[in-house]
């Protein structure tokens, strides 16, 4: 056993030595069926954005649909009219703005 | 009596067991090698160096003024599907604390303050934020600094990316085919 511990010790170091992880938040959202947006979020460092606001916002600054991230951290919604932008909000400053033009299907 | 035989090394295996002592000092000369970036990085890290590369100072937002320099002089840096990301740092005016509740660095001008971009975090004499840059910008694109006030209003400027950081303007023109 000590011999294998031994010989484990050092990379088991370098392991445990990781670099801090940034966590930029991210978001991505897809047309998966007709009419219908599903929206993902998370953070780069792999962690969920489970309960994360996300909203949809029309150009005319109106909140379309309002609503949290589920356990998935993803959201479905019906695609609304006109023109809008999905803000994935984990607080002031940690924001992610999708825009209606860059929704499409997959 | 037993008697000790020895068996005589090979010329290689005499010259690894008289030597490999000497492999002590690799321990030493090889972080003495990676020393000048540690400390060339202690004073960036430190503001020895001052705010950063390509310092556009004295800004003026509302009734302040700001500092903004891009951390490193070099092209936006990948963070897997959070997409590319830039660091820059600002400074408030030495003698303008009062009244500032935030600041905020977007590329391009936010559409609302809740979308007013990266929020810039440590003390006011030096702030840093990650910023995300969209492959898709134009390499004209402005870089918007908006200060929220404890008055609850917002106090905008902006400074042209390819001034702030013309690596990052280099950058985005060479991906102006994923646009």
């Amino acid at each position: 056993m000590k011999p294998l511990l031994r010989r484990l010790a050092l990379p088991l170091l370098l392991a445990a030595a990781t670099p801090a992880l940034a966590h930029n938040p991210m978001c991505e959202c897809d047309e998966t069926t007709a009419g219908e947006i599903t929206c993902k979020g998370g953070f780069s460092d792999g962690s969920g954005a489970a309960g994360v606001t996300l909203d949809v916002i029309g150009y005319d600054e109106q909140v379309l649909v309002g609503g949290k991230l589920g356990d998935d951290s993803k959201l479905t919604f019906k695609r609304p009219d006109g023109e809008f932008y999905v803000l994935f909000d984990a607080g002031p400053g940690h924001v992610v703005e999708v825009d209606h033009a860059d929704i499409g299907a997959p | 009596m037993s008697r000790v035989q020895t068996v005589p090394h090979s010329p290689a295996r005499q010259w690894w067991l008289k030597w490999r002592f000497h492999l002590n000092i690799l321990l030493i000369l090889v972080p003495l090698g990676f020393m000048p970036k540690y400390f060339a990085d202690m004073r960036l890290f430190r503001g020895e160096d001052g705010l950063g590369q390509h310092v556009q100072a004295d800004i003026p937002v509302g009734r302040w003024s700001v500092s903004l320099a891009e951390m490193r002089d070099e092209p936006p840096l990948a963070d897997g599907p959070a997409g590319y990301f830039k660091t820059f740092n600002a400074a408030l005016c030495a003698t303008c604390d009062e009244g500032v509740k935030a600041i905020y660095l977007r590329v391009g001008k936010p559409r609302s303050l809740r979308a007013a971009g990266s929020i810039l975090f440590g003390s006011q004499y030096r702030m840093a934020t990650s910023l995300p840059i969209p492959q898709r910008t134009r390499p004209d694109a402005l870089l918007w600094i908006t200060i929220e006030g404890w008055d609850g209003n917002m106090y905008q400027a902006s400074v042209p990316l390819a001034d702030a950081s013309p690596a990052t303007a280099a950058w985005l023109a060479k991906q102006g085919d994923k646009r």
